[in-house]
């Protein structure tokens, strides 16, 4: 028989020996490196934590009473290693970018730092934590009582959490490692996985080749019922229990604190993808014989759970069973000291450091006070979260199978996955989807699973169990709204999950992110094409490196403070003093910061000093993926071609237009150069004559001279309306206006062209507008007009009584001035163009004019703010018709 | 640390593997999964070993065999990620 000092001296021994280690190896990696910490191996078995006592002990246990099931709890790990590894590398790669201390510090850092986040996460955490806790304990002191006889159970198991919190006290929280690693700690369980490991090899080898004959003597007399259990083996249970442990193994706080917080180099996760499969493959491979060996050597009514170590002492191997106790004990510290350390972290992060904001005063600044505060909180954590340990095995008396308290654990971390997996794959998740999903599924896990574990002890009655609460039998919480025939594992999975993953998705759907949480989202969602990204901006960074400078030397201590500020004081170029505060710098300390505190206290903590945090627009677009900055690209781009087309099109609208006015001035000079040419040809041709001819008579002579006379007076004529009508048009000759009466204007104009009516026989009619008819003219120029028109109509008119008729008339604000004949007026077949330079009437033979004056009528009148007409009548005639404007029709 | 998408990163093989370790989540999961782990359940002895046990471990022997054939390009590191060395930190 194995004594108890011997035993104590053997647990002491062994604690020492990993204490020793974590030291050396903590003090090693200060100075450099140690190259055998760094292998993936090393990784693997830290990893291992996972194989807590439950495994050690409990699945023989399982395995014994519930046959080949206990496996599912090592199969879902290693589905999730073997081909899910890549879920991992982005949390590790995460991680890294983001400086994670913790799943409630990766939760909330992606939801946009939220505290809230954090305490919930952290709250269920520590809830979920305590099961487990008290679950090591109760294998640890039932395993003490195996050996040292019937010691009392509470009794041990106080000093045992005791002596747990002691050692996890000097062992995690020793320093503060701006990554929260814990290189020591690592080492210590590296070689506590090794022990746990030979441990249950060596009695599973004991009791299949030493008690038992062979693998085949073992299952000689097995029938199949021992190996399905009771009922349906592979039914919704085995589902549920392999979806639960897959799911543990990413949201265990100590398995992320391992396998994500702890990773040192990515790459390690290639070689765990297959040796942590295998090294769950060792620690199972002689649980059933053990369990099958048990069933059939030791009396009936031994506890199935302690099989390991009641087989070896029931055989006298007391070498084998200090080995086995080792082993257990082994399982059991490596667990808490892990889970504790990660769940410390995440209330002295979470919990205490915000409310500590708050109460120390902002100017009682020294150097390292928060970070003494930090360890503290710490400290105490972990004593708490072993008291609270200690309190469920009081409470709950111990008296349940060790696989069930464990699974109560397993649906609790559960609860992380949909805003864990929603918060790394789904750029829409919201703050608001993941904390409901989080509190219902929450709320669902605490009253169906939860509460009944503690079988009427606890909050709920065994009557509220039984019967629902206060007798409402909708409310029984194994069969909630009547669901009824489910296992209790599977009820309370379906409904906390379940509830957990629709609320989630439901809210997030319903709810907008805002500025921050589109940021980190984007940051996390895209991690590996964004690595590096800053996780923060401050666009107004009016923060002060002295107030900064304080503030790291409160968290990370004086010496590292010191050496951060000088690097980032280099990388600006500076040989010393102080960095400025840009953004780089604020998000590079916030980063570090969170390191040690966690995201949402460091960045409470940086913005405070900073000012207020704000996420500007164009750093959103900065991070978006490249497809939307394509997008983005190809919309601008199409609005550039458009504009382009328009512009083109313009272009070609004037271009024709350019070209329209080109072909009338090469017409118009073509006609100029013909009207030119007429009357110089025959000046030539008469002056030629006469220089050339000596023999002309006196009488020829004077005729000849006479017509050079008139051509020349015509040529300058024309030459004289051209410019005019090219002063006109280009509105060059200025034209003084004055008032008049339009009556008279009249009166003047018929009384100049009274000579030319009387010699053609024309009788002029008027109809004058009464009173004076106000215009604002240049008199001489609107005489021009009238005459030129008034000219035409007698020159045209080839009535056999030619009448003129002149009538002014006021319309509106408008003065109307027509002139009217009997001669028919303006052929059809040129009154589209009459008003163009050098067109004729068609009266052919009468050919006097050049064609301009209607032109230059019509210039004159445009100058002259009004216009000039041809008005068609019903009966087909026209007439002519000059308007104006009445300059007092508005007053 | 050179924050640029290289185009080594997007490389086949690495695709590949990621690929083929995504087919061997699918077919673990549904060799141990109900209803196929269902057919199992039969009460025959294989070298003296009950079916049920045999099948389940032998499946997972071929999962851990698999997955170690599938890491071996991954054990380099991706070139723009710096191990995290206490070195580096700081």
């Amino acid at each position: 028989m194995l004594s108890v000092n011997v035993l104590l001296a053997a647990c002491i021994g062994y604690v020492i020996l990993l204490f020793s280690i974590a030291f050396i190896v903590d003090r090693r990696t200060r100075k450099k490196p140690i190259g055998w910490l760094h292998s993936p191996v090393v990784y693997t078995l830290s990893i291992s934590v996972y194989c807590t006592s439950w495994t050690f002990y409990g699945a023989v246990g399982s395995a014994a009473r519930n046959g080949l099931e206990f496996i599912t709890i090592y199969l879902g790990p290693t589905l999730v290693f073997v081909g899910w590894w890549w879920l991992l590398r982005k949390l590790v790669r995460i991680g890294r970018a983001h400086k994670i201390t913790s799943i409630a510090d990766l939760i909330s850092s992606r939801y946009g730092k939220s505290p809230s986040l954090a305490v919930i996460v952290t709250v269920i955490a520590v809830i979920a934590t305590t099961p487990y806790i008290a679950l090591q304990l109760q294998s640890v002191t039932r395993s003490y009582q195996v050996i040292a006889g019937e010691a009392d159970g509470i009794t041990t198991a106080f000093w045992i959490a005791a002596g747990m919190a002691l050692f996890t006290i000097l062992f995690g929280t020793r320093n503060l490692d701006a990554n929260e690693r814990h290189h020591g700690v690592v080492a210590a369980i590296a070689v506590e996985a090794i022990v746990k490991l030979c441990a249950l090899l060596a009695v599973g080898i004991f009791a299949t080749y030493s008690v038992a004959d062979g693998l085949g003597d073992i299952f000689d007399d097995v029938t199949i019922e021992a190996i399905r259990g009771s009922g349906d083996i592979f039914g919704p249970r085995w589902a549920t229990l392999m979806f639960l442990s897959a799911t543990a193994i990413i949201c265990l706080p100590r398995q992320f604190q391992v396998t994500v917080v702890e990773n040192i180099e990515e790459r390690h996760l290639a070689t765990a993808s297959w040796l942590f499969p295998l090294y769950l493959f060792g620690m199972t491979l002689f649980i059933m014989p053990i369990a099958l060996v048990g069933l059939d050597v030791m009396p009936a009514g031994s506890n199935p759970d302690l099989y390991v170590l009641t087989l070896p002492l029931a055989k006298q191997q007391n070498e084998l069973v200090l080995l086995a106790f080792l082993g257990g004990f082994s399982s059991a510290t490596s667990m808490v000291i892990l889970a504790a350390i990660a769940v410390s972290t995440m209330v002295s992060n979470h919990i205490v450091m915000p409310v500590a904001l708050r109460l120390i005063p902002a100017s009682k600044e020294v150097s390292g006070d928060v970070r003494s505060l930090l360890l503290t909180s710490r400290r105490i954590s972990i004593g708490l979260i072993l008291a609270l340990g200690f309190l469920y095995f009081y409470v709950s008396g111990g008296s349940d199978a060790l696989a069930a308290i464990g699974l109560i654990a397993f649906v609790g971390v559960a609860q992380f996955l949909p805003s864990l997996l929603g918060g790394v794959f789904w750029r829409g998740a919201t703050r608001a989807g993941a904390i409901s999903g989080l509190l219902i599924g929450f709320v669902f896990w605490v009253y169906t699973l939860f509460l009944p574990s503690f079988g009427g002890d606890f909050i709920l009655s065994a009557d509220a169990i039984e019967y629902g609460l206060w007798g409402i039998e909708v409310l029984r919480p194994q069969a909630l709204f009547g669901l009824t025939d489910m296992d209790p594992l599977v009820h309370a999975v379906v409904w906390s999950v379940g509830c957990n993953a629709l609320a989630f998705i439901l809210i997030s759907g319903l709810t907008q992110n805002n500025a921050l949480e589109h940021l980190q989202s984007t940051l996390f969602v895209d991690v590996f094409r964004s690595a590096g990204g800053a996780p923060s901006s401050f666009s107004n960074a009016a923060a002060d490196s002295e107030d900064l400078f304080v503030l790291a030397q409160r968290i990370l201590g004086a010496e590292p403070a010191r050496k951060l500020f000088d690097e980032m004081a280099h990388a600006q170029g500076q040989e010393e003093g102080l960095p400025h505060a840009t953004d780089t710098v604020i998000a590079r300390l916030e980063r570090e910061l969170s390191g040690s505190i966690g995201a949402a206290s460091a960045h409470a903590m940086v913005t405070r000093i900073a000012g207020r945090q704000t996420v500007g627009m164009t750093e959103l677009i900065d991070i978006a993926d490249e497809t939307q900055q394509l997008i983005e690209t190809s919309r601008q781009l199409s609005e550039k071609s458009e504009e382009l087309q328009n512009t083109a099109k313009q272009l070609r609208i004037v271009n024709e237009r350019l070209r329209t006015l080109d072909a009338q001035k090469d017409d118009f000079l073509s006609q100029v150069s013909h009207e030119l040419r007429t009357p110089m040809t025959s000046i030539r041709s008469f002056s030629e004559i006469l220089m050339n001819d000596p023999d002309i008579s006196e009488t020829d002579k004077a005729r000849f001279v006479s017509i050079i006379q008139d051509e020349s007076l015509r040529l300058t004529r024309l030459l004289d309306e051209i410019l005019d009508i090219s002063r006109l048009e280009a509105g060059m000759s200025q034209i003084k206006l004055l008032q008049m009466d339009a009556n008279d204007a009249v009166q003047a104009a018929l009384d100049t062209v009274s000579g030319m009516t009387r010699t053609a026989g024309v009788r002029v009619k008027t109809d004058l507008d009464e009173g004076p008819v106000d215009i604002l003219v240049n008199d001489d120029r609107l005489r021009q007009v009238m005459i030129n028109v008034l000219s035409n109509a007698v020159k045209y008119n080839t009535a056999s009584e030619p009448e003129i008729f002149v009538r002014t008339k006021r319309v509106n604000n408008s003065v109307f001035i027509d002139i009217i004949d009997n001669g028919g007026g303006v052929p059809a077949d040129v009154s589209g163009s009459i008003f163009d330079k050098f067109t004729r009437g068609a009266h052919e033979g009468n050919n006097n004019g050049a064609g301009l004056g209607l032109a230059i009528s019509l210039a004159i009148m445009r100058a002259m703010n009004g216009n000039l007409t041809l008005e068609h009548m019903p009966d087909k005639t026209n007439f002519f018709r000059l308007s104006l404007e009445n300059p007092t029709a508005n007053l | 640390m050179s924050d640029k998408i290289k185009p080594e990163n997007l490389r086949p093989p690495r695709r590949k593997t990621l690929d083929r370790s995504i087919i061997l989540l699918i077919v673990g999961a549904v060799l141990l999964m109900p209803p196929i782990i269902g057919i199992s359940l039969v009460d025959s002895k294989f070298g003296g070993i009950p079916i049920p046990v045999l099948y389940v471990f032998l499946i997972w022997a071929v999962l851990i065999v698999s997955a170690a054939i599938l890491s071996r390009p991954l054990r380099d590191n991706d070139r723009d990620v710096q191990p995290s060395n206490p070195e580096n930190n700081l």
